[in-house]
């Protein structure tokens, strides 16, 4: 018993640890003055009013949430196709797209963004928001294809099989079938992805510049040279957007688990 | 036809990633090929070189490479030792607790990056060891998931059978669980040592001047000096060295193998 209790003590001590930092800055986030110690008697919202009165916050907040939405659409549109048609292709082949699909989340981010920056220039999306929501759908692309291949209903072929046998053209197949089943797994993917965009610092910090900075890159510079509450803020409601984002995702995978198949499957029955 | 119709459903997602990661990579390696600007610009159009490729020559960049590595290894020993006991910690959960635990770990790093780095900046003085945990705080929560769903699709029937044939829980775990995630501890081991190699964002945030990784220097000789063929000749050679640890990470049959022979 002790044993049992000791393990369980250490498995959510170390969850906790790791959450420890966030949760700090988030008790900084309410300090009522300029010092970077957390309130113990006085908690104040005032850094938070502050930021969301400041347009130059009030612009990178709406800057990161538009880019991140169409970084979301875009990954699960490419990626989707991809992880769907993946058990068509050989085994060979399967291997190599899964490998390419991953690259992005394997390369070293610094050389990626470096690399980047000449491209960005050169193609004239320098200082657009179109260049960053390339970026940001590619290194989200992993995560989506990973999710929906994961997630994919395991009847789905045959689902499929079974609607073109019983006379349905392809685009009534993809339409009535296909869409309907994989829409919570598409979602939850196009959130992820929304998520960790969000979030998207390496990048950023090579390509950002006033016209397009998201928050992450209005944050970056000063917490490295000049912490403050502010950025506390700024973090923290960037986290809190992710929280929510997170909470959905894993709702609609718990939920997409069990009911989904078993529904689909007696709605084509009857 | 047959053959453009089956590629064509993944032909959008291989053109992004040929467009923004392999497009790039090979720009990176024509840029280390310029030569330094002599006056305006950030390199001189036109030129030819591999002399700046002698920079791997130098002590100061060599320092800095052994360093990128140090924490690559470091980081990848660090986050396995942690994440493989509580992979099976998770695994010990019931299976509601296991979402809420595994949400808990994830949350962090993809939802609240930037709060975590402003907090370990909080509590840690900058230096080898802030910069290490930090790291470890940034690659601990994709291992743990990695090594998680390894052991997730163990067959729980092996461990019930050992133990019916009488072994302790001790040997069950030395005997069959080990032994059957070690391809998840080899993929956990090697992703954490391509991030730690590639770590910036640590180094930027919580490493003093001596934490210099590859990476950082890159940034720095790119933004502050304005010197793109000194910064991708360093990012070229920071893609060599994850392309070691990518290829180069013995896989468990050639570690059987060696051991057998």
């Amino acid at each position: 018993m002790i044993r049992k209790w000791s393990i369980a003590l250490l498995g959510w001590g170390a969850i906790l640890g790791l959450l420890a930092p966030m949760l700090h800055t988030i008790w900084v986030s309410f300090s009522p003055d300029s010092f970077l110690t957390p309130p113990t008697n006085v908690w104040s919202v005032k850094w938070y009013l502050a930021y969301f009165g400041d347009r130059r916050w009030i612009h990178a907040t709406s800057q990161s949430l538009l880019i991140a939405g169409m970084a979301a659409l875009l990954a699960v549109a490419a990626s989707a196709p991809a992880a769907w048609s993946l058990g068509k292709l050989t085994v060979a082949r399967q291997r190599l797209l899964s490998i390419l699909l991953l690259l992005p989340a394997l390369i070293p981010p610094a050389a990626l963004g470096f690399g980047l920056l000449p491209l960005v220039y050169f193609t004239g999306l320098w200082g657009t928001s179109l260049g960053l929501v390339l970026v940001h759908a590619t290194v989200g692309l992993p995560i989506a294809f990973l999710i929906i291949r994961t997630c994919l209903p395991a009847k789905l072929g045959e689902l499929e099989a079974a609607a073109a046998g019983l006379g349905a053209n392809r685009w009534e197949v993809l339409r009535r079938v296909t869409l309907p089943l994989l829409t919570p797994v598409l979602l939850a993917a196009g959130i992820a992805v929304f998520v960790l965009s969000l979030n998207e610092s390496l990048v950023s910090i090579f390509l950002a510049t006033p016209t397009n900075e998201t928050l992450p890159a209005v944050i970056w510079p000063q917490l490295r040279y000049s912490p403050s509450p502010m950025v506390a803020v700024a973090s923290c409601v960037t986290a809190l957007l992710g929280m929510i984002g997170m909470l959905i995702v894993i709702g609609i995978l718990g939920y997409q688990r069990g009911r989904l198949i078993a529904k689909n499957t007696t709605a084509i029955n009857s | 036809m047959q053959r453009i119709s089956s590629w064509l459903p993944v032909f959008a997602s291989v053109a992004l990633v040929c467009g923004v990661v392999m497009a790039p990579l090979l720009l990176l390696l024509r840029v280390s090929l310029y030569e330094p600007a002599t006056g305006r610009g950030f390199y001189t159009p036109g030129t030819f070189t591999f002399a700046n490729y002698a920079i791997f020559a130098d002590s100061h960049v060599l320092g800095i490479a052994g360093f990128t590595v140090l924490c690559g290894v470091a980081v990848a020993t660090m986050v396995l030792a942690i994440a493989y006991p509580l992979g099976l910690f998770l695994c010990s959960l019931p299976p509601r607790a296991q979402s809420i635990a595994v949400g808990l770990i994830l949350v962090p790093k993809t939802a609240g990056l930037l709060a975590m780095l402003f907090g370990l900046q909080r509590w840690l003085p900058r230096g080898m060891l802030a910069t290490i945990i930090a790291e470890v705080y940034l690659v601990l929560p994709y291992s743990v998931i990695v090594i998680y769903i390894q052991l997730l699709n163990l067959d729980p029937t092996l461990r019930d059978a050992a133990r019916g044939l009488g072994a302790s829980p001790w040997q069950v775990f030395r005997r069959v669980t080990l032994p059957l995630s070690l391809p998840g501890i080899r993929l956990a081991f090697q992703f954490g040592l391509m991030w730690g190699l590639g770590a910036f964002l640590g180094p930027l945030f919580l490493g003093g001047p001596s934490e210099t990784t590859l990476a950082v220097e890159l940034h720095r000789q790119a933004f502050e000096y304005g010197r793109w063929p000194l910064a991708a000749t360093e990012a070229v050679g920071l893609l060599i060295v994850v392309s070691i640890a990518a290829w180069g990470v013995p896989t468990v049959a050639q570690l059987r193998k060696v051991a057998h022979s």
